[in-house]
C-alpha cells in the first residue's frame, strides 16, 4: 500500500503524493480512500464551494437542495429575502429535512417526527409543543439546522463550514475576483439560470475533472479534435494544428483558481471569419460583444466595470477557468451548424461521491436583461456544446474514468501526474497587476497552482 | 438553431387513439423497430433519413418533486435541445470524423422499444406518439451495462409514402443519469 493509514495521513498528508521540487502528483491520489476522507475534511468542509444561483429561489420560502462534499444543503430564502444555507439533516434522529430537490416551503417539517424549521434553518419546535418532545435539556435556539456559513457573489451562492474565523469570499477569490467580476457582475441586473441544472454521474475521482478546470488548454488540440477538424472550434482540418492560435492567450491564477482569457481578435477571426486589427476597446467591444453580452447590453457593461477591467474584457475576455476546488466555467462563443455564431455561459460543480465517482452538475446561464429569444439561443448553444450531450464535454466525461481506472493497478498508482511544461509568469505591458498573468501557449501553470493550493489545503 | 416553439409533443386529451394492429399502427411500429435498429446498428445516416428537417428534439432535465409537483418535474433546460442541424452536425462528428473518442471505441446498445400509443392529431397525416424506451449501453471492457429507461413523445408525419420523425421529447426517468454523457441517440 502506497500510502500508510490515517495517523500519518494527519501528520503529513500529501508528502508521498505531491513532488513539489519536480511538479509530479502521483496517481495513487487518484484512488486512495483515507486521502479523500481528509479531502472532504480539509477541503470541502473548509474552503468556499459555489452551491447555485440566487435567481433558482426568487421568492421566499423557494429552496434547492445541493451538496457540499458529500453533504446535503437546503439553500433557502427566508423571509428578510436573505439566502441561508442549512444541512440538510435533522438535529433530531439525522432524517433529510428536505426529500426533494426543489420547492417552497415557509416551515421545513421533518417527515419522521415533525420537528419543523424555518428557512434560515431555525427551529421552530415539535409537534405537541405541550409534551415538549425535544425535551428541556438543551433549549430551541440550540437546535436548529446545522449552519453553513454563506454569501452571495454576483448571484452565485457560496458557503463554507469554515466559520466566522474562516477567511472571507473576497478574501478566497483573491485576485481572481477582479476577472470573475467581468463575468458575474456585469451587467445591472447580472446572470439568471435558464433551468433547473444537468446532473450525470461520472466514474472518476473528483480530482480528475478539478484539474482540468484549471486552464487545461492543451487538451483541446487532441480530444477536443473532432471539433478543430469540422472547423468549429479553432485550428485547421487535416493539420496537426500547428499554428493553434486559440492556444496563444492569457492564463491567471491566484489561490488554485483561474481563468483563460483568448485575445477577441484571435476568436473573432476563427469563429466569424473575420479578422480585424488595430481597433480600440470600444470599437472591440461594439464589433464582437464577448460571448453572452449583446449590443444593447453593452452600456451596462461599460457602466459596471471599471477602465482597467474593460481594457481587458475587450482585448481578451475571460472563456473558461474554475475556481478552487470544483467550479469549472465556460463563457464561450459557440458557433451554430447554420453559421451562426452563439454563445454559451455554462458552470459546472464536480461533487464527489467516493473516491471513485462523483456527480457532474450543469448550469446554463444568460444575462437577465437579455431577450427570450437570445435566451433560448443561449440554453440550446449551451446544451449542444456542453454538459450531457454536448459535444465538446462528451469527450472530456470519457477521459476521466480511464485516469481513476489507471489508479486501481498497484503499478499503476506510482505513476505520476506531471505539470513540467512551465510557461512561467510574465505580463504584458498593458495588463493589470492581478494574480499571476501567463501571457502565451498555453502551459501547465495554472493546473500546477490548482494542486499548489491543494497541497496547501491539505497540510493547513 | 430554431427558436421558433415547438409543438407540443404530448397528444391532446380528446385525441382519437390509433387502433392496435391497423395499418397506420403497423407503420408506426415499423418505423420505430427500423430506428432502433439502425441506432444499435450505429448505421446513423440512414437513421437522419428518417428525421424531417424541422426536426425539434429534446430531453429536458427532471428533478425530484414531492407529489403536489410531479407535474413540474421538468425543466427547461434539456439533456439534449436540438434541430435537425444540430443532429446532422453531432453525425457528421460521429461518423465523420476520426476523433469522436466519446463513442470511439463505440459504445454496444440495445434499444428496446414498447408500449407504443399513437393518437391523431389536429394534421391529417401526423401522429402523435408515446413509447418506452430502455436503452442498454456497454463499452469497452465492462462487465455492466449503463442503462437508461424513458418514455418518448413523437410526432410523425407521412409525407411521400413514408413516416418522418419532426418532434422528439425524451422524458427520462432519471434526475442523476447514470452513464457519463449522452453520445448516443435515445
Ligand atoms: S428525525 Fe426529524 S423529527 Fe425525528
Ligand atoms: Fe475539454
Amino acid at each position: 500500500m502506497l500510502v500508510e493509514g490515517r495517523d500519518k495521513f494527519q501528520k503529513d498528508p500529501v508528502a508521498n503524493l505531491i513532488d513539489l521540487e519536480n511538479r509530479e502528483v502521483s496517481v495513487a491520489a487518484l484512488h486512495d480512500r483515507d486521502l479523500y476522507e481528509l479531502e472532504m475534511e480539509k477541503i470541502f468542509a473548509k474552503g468556499w464551494l459555489m452551491l447555485g444561483h440566487d435567481s433558482e429561489i426568487p421568492n421566499v420560502g423557494d429552496y434547492v437542495v445541493r451538496l457540499m462534499g458529500e453533504d446535503q444543503v437546503i439553500v433557502a430564502r427566508h423571509s428578510d429575502n436573505t439566502v441561508h444555507v442549512s444541512l440538510n439533516v435533522c438535529p433530531h434522529r439525522a432524517m433529510h429535512i428536505c426529500i426533494s430537490d426543489s420547492g417552497n416551503a415557509r416551515a421545513h417539517k421533518c417527515i419522521y417526527h415533525g420537528w419543523a424549521f424555518r428557512p434560515d434553518g431555525s427551529f421552530i419546535g415539535a409537534p405537541i409543543e405541550k409534551e415538549q418532545m425535544h425535551g428541556t435539556i438543551k433549549p430551541k435556539s440550540e437546535l436548529g439546522l446545522k449552519k453553513a456559513r454563506c454569501q452571495v457573489y454576483g448571484g452565485l451562492i457560496f458557503a463554507t463550514w469554515g466559520g466566522e474565523e474562516a477567511m472571507t469570499l473576497e478574501e478566497w477569490m483573491g485576485d481572481m475576483k477582479f476577472y470573475y467580476d467581468m463575468l458575474f457582475k456585469r451587467t445591472d441586473r447580472g446572470l439568471e439560470v435558464l433551468g433547473p441544472p444537468q446532473r450525470l454521474t461520472i466514474d472518476a475521482n473528483w480530482k480528475t475533472a478539478g484539474e482540468q478546470s484549471a486552464c487545461d488548454g492543451f487538451h483541446t488540440l487532441t480530444l477536443h479534435q473532432s471539433l478543430l477538424d469540422r472547423g468549429a472550434m479553432v485550428g485547421e482540418a487535416g493539420t496537426e494544428h500547428e499554428k493553434a492560435p486559440a492556444m496563444y492567450g492569457v492564463n491567471l491564477s491566484a489561490n488554485g483558481h483561474s481563468l483563460r482569457c483568448i485575445p477577441a481578435d484571435t476568436s473573432w477571426s476563427l469563429m466569424a471569419k473575420n479578422p480585424q486589427k488595430d481597433l480600440t476597446d470600444e470599437q472591440r467591444l461594439e464589433l464582437m460583444p464577448p460571448p453572452g453580452i449583446t449590443k444593447e447590453l453593452l452600456p451596462q457593461v461599460k457602466k459596471n466595470l471599471t477602465p482597467e477591467q474593460l481594457h481587458v474584457f475587450a482585448k481578451a475576455p475571460p472563456v473558461v477557468g474554475g475556481m478552487f476546488p470544483n467550479v469549472n466555467m465556460l463563457f464561450i462563443f459557440s458557433p451554430f451548424p447554420d453559421g451562426t455564431l452563439g454563445s454559451a455561459l455554462v458552470l459546472h460543480t464536480i461533487n464527489p461521491k467516493g473516491p471513485d465517482h462523483f456527480e457532474w452538475v450543469t448550469f446554463f446561464f444568460g444575462e437577465k436583461d437579455a431577450s427570450p429569444e437570445y435566451k433560448d439561443m443561449m440554453r440550446q448553444a449551451a446544451a449542444q456544446g456542453t454538459g450531457t450531450s454536448g459535444v465538446i464535454e462528451q469527450d472530456d466525461s470519457d477521459t476521466w474514468p480511464h485516469m481513476s481506472e489507471s489508479s486501481r493497478g498497484v503499478i499503476g498508482r506510482t505513476e505520476t501526474l506531471k505539470y513540467q511544461a512551465i510557461l512561467g509568469e510574465n505580463r504584458p505591458a498593458d495588463w493589470p497587476n492581478k494574480a499571476k498573468v501567463y501571457a502565451g501557449f498555453s502551459k501547465d501553470d495554472c493546473q500546477w497552482e490548482w494542486w499548489v493550493q491543494y497541497h496547501k489545503m491539505m497540510t493547513a | 438553431m430554431s427558436i421558433t416553439k415547438p409543438t407540443p409533443s404530448r397528444a391532446g386529451p380528446n385525441a382519437v387513439e390509433v387502433m392496435y394492429g391497423s395499418p397506420v399502427y403497423s407503420q408506426v411500429m415499423q418505423f420505430l423497430n427500423k430506428e432502433a435498429r439502425l441506432l444499435d446498428h450505429r448505421e446513423l445516416r440512414a437513421w437522419s433519413s428518417m428525421l424531417a428537417t424541422d426536426l425539434v428534439y429534446t430531453a429536458p432535465v427532471r428533478s425530484t418533486r414531492r407529489v403536489e409537483g410531479f407535474h413540474e418535474e421538468f425543466g427547461s433546460i434539456g439533456h439534449f435541445d436540438d434541430d435537425y442541424n444540430s443532429i446532422m452536425s453531432r453525425i457528421d462528428r460521429l461518423v465523420g470524423t476520426a476523433s469522436a473518442w466519446s463513442e470511439d471505441p463505440p459504445s454496444r446498445t440495445r434499444r428496446f422499444v414498447t408500449n407504443v400509443t399513437v393518437h391523431e392529431t389536429e394534421t391529417p397525416d401526423e401522429y402523435a406518439i408515446s413509447s418506452y424506451l430502455l436503452l442498454t449501453r456497454n463499452r469497452a471492457d465492462a462487465k455492466d451495462y449503463k442503462q437508461l429507461s424513458a418514455e418518448r413523445l413523437d410526432r410523425l408525419r407521412w409525407t411521400g409514402g413514408r413516416f418522418l420523425l419532426f418532434r422528439r421529447e425524451i422524458l427520462v426517468d432519471q434526475v442523476v443519469l447514470g452513464m457519463p454523457n449522452l453520445a448516443v441517440f435515445l
